[in-house]
């Protein structure tokens, strides 16, 4: 008999459960190209959300990224003026990070590894050289020679398989993508920052989408933008001091599921099911709230399939029903399970799911421009897929 | 077996290294016109995709199997694409479940979008890209 990893240990997660917070947050303005270079961007950032929390780089002594980030920790600690940079950390797998850079700060906080943590993304695709393949090395090695060398590597094709797997199981139909699409679109008109603010999409324009990969269209795929976004994290007990609402880190987790490889996986289940699937029984597992009890989701959302699955991986509804869950208005503002808030990757901006993570804490401190009223408990997501992760928030 | 032939290409072309240590025995059999995946001698499951080694860094032996499978999921791949596979648009890009049961991506000859459908039954066909290169492809089984 195959042995199963043990149960949590509930005492020990306690001391991140409700016991982390995060205190600040900061971006600056999204665009297409930014025209600055990233490790400046990054210092601008995380300047920021120690702003927002009413600290300096004087408080910080750890920090937190992804691994897909090009400057080093050091750089940026001494654009901040960090004394001494006690713990740091890059977490792999794209924007299957984005939670997990939280969470990996959580724990060094819960177990006295650093005080204030400052995770961020900062992120420079611009116009330039921005197709998957101009950025592909000559000869293909490792996980990628097992799909690149036939020309699966758009990540919309990537991701159209679980998609097209999806509607030939259950029946989900293009209006159930195009409802994820309308609702973003809907929530970006509402904030200022979003690349799509004033671009309004309908059911019509959406189902007239040029098609990138059939079954996937134009509108099923998220933007690209460059930007720098970053939160800071720290104890409870020093949050209460300072300036905002304390938003509790309630649940963690991260999961790669059985049999993974980078990108395409496609053969980690009997049948297709993203690494979500196993992120979800961990983060509900640690967790003393359950799908019910969320306010709203910040669903990761690179492509609008993604949205369908996370619904269903994170339990909201039985597997299949992803589709049919969308109608209705029930993931826009006013229903009973609002996503992706300020508009997302699909029409927000796609910087690998940061936003999501600084939308979950506007949500919980009641600051949103697409604010879901009464508003205690968020999940948010990480890219499903790849290796990922999840985080749920909450307030008091 | 006749190989299929890649007659003009693309000097982008994303080639496989195909001496890579975790996927040599896999081209190898390519330009051998067999395909070859993983399988676990004490258990006798195939795995993919392939492994460095697994427990206790036991390693697994390379076999042949069917080259028989049937399509799991597919995508039309449209304009923009990868320069070096322009001219085979649209292209049909497939997951195929071998009768083994490991999942291979791969794309689709011998056919159209429209013949396509989910469970179609494929088997393995050869192309030659270069004198090192040979990628497994996928047409209707006869």
């Amino acid at each position: 008999m195959a042995l199963r990893p043990s149960p949590i240990d509930e005492d020990l997660f306690s001391r991140i459960r409700d016991r982390v917070a995060i205190v600040g947050i900061g971006q600056i303005g999204f665009s297409k190209d930014i025209g600055r270079p990233i490790s400046a961007t990054a210092i601008e950032a995380i300047s920021l959300a120690l702003e927002d929390a009413g600290l300096s780089g004087r408080d910080v002594d750890g920090m937190s990224m992804f691994e897909m980030e090009r400057t080093h920790e050091v750089t940026i600690a001494r654009g901040l003026g960090v004394e001494n940079l006690r713990w740091w950390d890059k977490v792999s797998y794209g924007g299957g990070a984005s939670c997990a850079t939280v969470m990996h700060a959580a724990a060094a906080i819960a177990t006295g590894l650093a005080s204030v943590v400052v995770c961020h993304r900062a992120r420079n695709r611009g116009a330039k050289d921005a197709r998957p393949w101009a950025q592909e090395k000559d000869v293909v090695t490792d996980d990628k020679a097992l799909h690149t060398p036939w020309g699966l590597i758009r990540p919309v094709d990537v991701i159209g398989m679980w998609a097209h797997r999806h509607m030939h199981l259950y029946g989900t139909r293009r209006e159930h993508f195009g409802n994820v699409a309308v609702a973003a679109r809907k929530h970006a008109q509402r904030n200022p920052q979003a690349m799509m603010r004033d671009r309004p999409l309908d059911m019509e324009t959406y189902l007239a989408g040029r098609v990138i990969g059939e079954p996937l269209t134009l509108y099923d795929c998220c933007l690209e933008t460059d930007g720098a976004l970053a939160c800071v994290v720290t104890s409870v007990e020093r949050a209460r001091d300072l300036r905002h609402q304390v938003v509790y880190v309630h649940s963690v987790a991260q999961a790669s599921g059985p049999n993974p490889v980078h990108l395409a996986n496609y053969n980690n289940a009997p049948d297709l099911l993203t690494t979500s699937t196993w992120c979800a029984d961990q983060l509900w597992e640690r967790s003393e709230l359950a799908p019910k009890d969320m306010h709203c989701a910040q669903i990761y959302d690179a492509f609008t399939p993604l949205v369908i699955t996370g619904l269903e991986d994170y339990g909201f509804c039985a597997r299949g029903e992803g589709g049919p869950f969308t109608e209705g208005g029930r993931i826009e503002l006013g229903g009973e399970l609002p996503v992706l808030t300020s508009g997302g990757g699909l029409s927000e901006a796609y910087v690998h799911g940061f936003n999501l993570v600084l939308e979950g804490v506007r949500q919980v401190r009641g600051t949103s421009t697409a604010q879901v009223e009464g508003c205690r408990n968020v999940l948010v997501t990480g890219a499903s897929g790849v290796a990922t992760s999840a985080l749920v928030l909450r307030g008091d | 077996m006749d190989f299929l032939f890649e007659p003009h290409l693309h000097s982008d072309y994303p080639l496989p290294d195909v001496d890579h240590p975790l996927t040599r025995p896999f081209w190898e059999g390519c330009r051998a016109g067999e395909l070859r995946i993983q399988r676990d001698p004490e258990t006798g499951l195939h795995h993919w995709p392939p492994k460095p080694a697994i427990f206790r860094g036991k390693l697994l032996e390379w076999v042949a199997v069917s080259g028989r499978g049937t399509v799991f999921s597919y995508v039309v791949a449209r304009e923009p694409f990868l320069p070096a596979l322009r001219h085979l648009l649209p292209l049909v890009l497939v997951l195929v479940e071998l009768e083994e049961g490991p999942r291979l991506v791969g794309y689709m000859v011998g056919c159209t979008p429209a013949d396509m459908r989910f469970g179609l039954p494929v088997r393995v066909r050869f192309k030659v890209l270069t004198d090192r290169v040979t990628l497994p492809v996928w047409e209707p089984a006869p």
